[in-house]
């Protein structure tokens, strides 16, 4: 019944037209790759082009967010707004079941489409010269980011109607412009995070990509996000009454 | 009350209305000022007025900080000028829009009202135009209040208020022509998509996507790739443009190293003159939207 669930949520999610959306939003690093392919110059080392200037600044800061908030908010919040909620909920089936499917709809649409984004530029970008792990390493840290993004954004789509504004709001004014502004606050940015886990697993020169934080403190992070974020969000869903929302 | 006709029932009591018509013009005056209180969710629940509020209370903050700074201590500290306030706040810009743009436009397609609206007075580029306007006028609220208040905040921040005011009110007309062509720029790119739904999720999304997606895609082509033709990609940023027409009109060319303005390296006037194209353009996309839609 969990698969079920899994199954129509990404039908659902991957049928809609804002799914091109994304599928453009994805297009983009993967178009970027193509044109630094056509026009390098051989003066710079394509290993800091790929993971400084497409992956961390692009994909990670700007197409995982995303991403995860579009499939994140819509995969419950949908439910609400379509006014589907009420037969989903009047399932017997444990209210966990239904937050932790959701979560891995999320997740799986989202890691999807980054993942193959980071696949397809990273391999267009660097193919034939010295590749170190950047490729696998910026896949993990999307799949394990696209987690805890999913998590986060499934348990605001719980607590508020607008959560997809106050997850705009978080993406861009906490993630991008206060941690610009105060280093500090990325201790509690799941950005940070994975940037951190892409760069324990890159294994590259710090002078090519470094990340703020460390690799275990990474992966403890996200992990904690997503117990914390999921916990939370099974909770509330668990005293939700139906009629009050739905 | 006139004699019931031979045959009716009942006198149901129509009457005809006899006072006077306020006209097209008076009913485009009422799109605008509701709309506009719209934007700001002044008339509807709670949840609608958090998030402009956040949204302005946050682009305030800069403006507000050089205000203190300027009563508490005074001394000749100018830690915010104006033309690197937009730089500091166009995350908020496109926040904001994405917010407003989608209940401006999107409630009345929601709720199929656009039929009532087109079957009396206001013609379909009335209401373009009259959103349009609200539309800008709510982005001037985030664009020009901010920076009038760093104005007063910077003069009371120097020992002689009177001096700076004589010294620097050739500020304000740059002040108030970036604040005006910003607010069209940015108003006119986010009605035109979020007139596309009635969905607001959708048009929310896709208004961000275009702001920050053609700011990153500015970024790697021109600070990462250096070529010819990839430096054009500047001019399809709004908030480059902005941040270019900013640096024109108050005559302050980029300095900043890491500027995208500098590593393109075009002169100044462009900027200012696409952007100008590009709100024309958005605008036309508006009212082209608005002659087809199903009302």
């Amino acid at each position: 019944m969990t698969w079920l669930i899994v199954s129509l949520t990404l039908r659902q999610l991957l049928g809609q037209r804002r799914t091109w959306l994304l599928v453009l939003l994805a297009l983009a690093p993967v178009l970027i790759a193509v044109i630094f392919r056509l026009t390098t110059d051989g003066v710079r080392d394509p290993r800091e082009f790929v993971a400084d200037g497409v992956m961390s600044n692009v994909m990670i800061n700007l197409v995982l967010p995303l991403a995860a908030l579009i499939f994140g908010t819509a995969a419950l919040g949908q439910e609400f707004e379509d006014g589907t909620a009420p037969y989903l909920f009047a399932k017997p089936l444990a209210r966990w079941r239904i937050a932790v499917a959701k979560v891995l709809a999320a997740w799986m649409g989202t890691a999807g489409v980054v993942g193959a984004s980071v696949l397809a530029t990273g391999v267009i970008a660097l193919v034939g010269g010295t590749m170190d792990l950047i490729v696998p390493a910026f896949m993990v840290a999307a799949v394990l980011g696209a987690l805890a993004y999913a998590a986060l954004f499934v348990c605001l789509s719980v607590l508020f109607e607008r959560a997809l504004v106050i997850g705009l709001i978080y993406v861009f004014v906490w993630e991008a412009l206060i941690t610009s502004l105060a280093p500090g606050a990325a201790y509690l940015s799941v950005r940070a995070y994975t940037l951190g886990v892409a760069r324990a697993l890159a294994d590259t020169p710090a002078t090519i990509f470094s990340a703020q934080l460390g690799g275990a403190a990474s992966f403890g992070a996200l992990a904690l996000v997503v117990l914390l974020t999921l916990g939370y969000a099974i909770r509330r869903l668990g005293s939700l009454e139906i009629a009050r929302r739905a | 009350m006139t004699e019931p006709a031979a045959g009716s029932i009942y006198d149901l009591g129509y009457r005809r209305y006899e006072g006077a018509r306020a006209g097209r013009r008076r009913a485009i005056w009422a799109l605008y000022a509701d709309s506009l209180r719209g934007a700001f969710g002044l008339g509807r629940g709670t949840a609608a007025k958090i998030a402009p509020a956040i949204l302005i209370g946050l682009a305030l903050i800069p403006a507000v900080v050089q205000l203190a700074i300027g009563v508490l201590v005074p001394a000749d500290v100018e830690l915010i000028t104006h033309d690197d306030y937009y730089n500091l706040v166009k995350f908020l810009l496109g926040l904001y829009c994405a917010v407003i743009a989608p209940d401006m436009v999107g409630r009345d397609q929601r709720n199929r009202s656009l039929v009532l609206y087109f079957a009396r007075a206001i013609s379909r580029l009335d209401y373009a135009v009259g959103k349009y306007a609200a539309m800008w006028t709510a982005m001037l609220v985030i664009t020009l209040v901010p920076q009038l208040l760093l104005f007063v905040g910077n003069a009371l921040s120097t020992d002689d208020f009177g001096g700076y005011l004589g010294q620097s009110w050739d500020q304000l007309l740059p002040i108030v022509a970036t604040a005006a062509l910003g607010a069209a720029l940015i108003a006119s790119i986010g009605l035109a998509i979020a007139a596309q739904t009635p969905r607001r999720a959708f048009a929310t999304v896709g208004i961000i996507v275009t702001f920050v997606f053609t700011l990153a895609l500015a970024g790697v082509m021109v600070g990462e790739l250096t070529t010819e033709v990839t430096r054009l990609a500047i001019f399809a940023s709004p908030f480059n443009l902005v941040e270019g027409f900013s640096a024109w009109m108050f005559r302050v060319p980029p300095s900043d190293p890491d500027s995208l303005l500098l590593a393109a390296g075009y002169p100044l006037a462009p900027y200012a003159a696409v952007a100008v194209a590009v709100t024309l353009l958005g605008v036309g996309l508006l009212i082209r939207r608005y002659q087809r839609v199903e009302a």
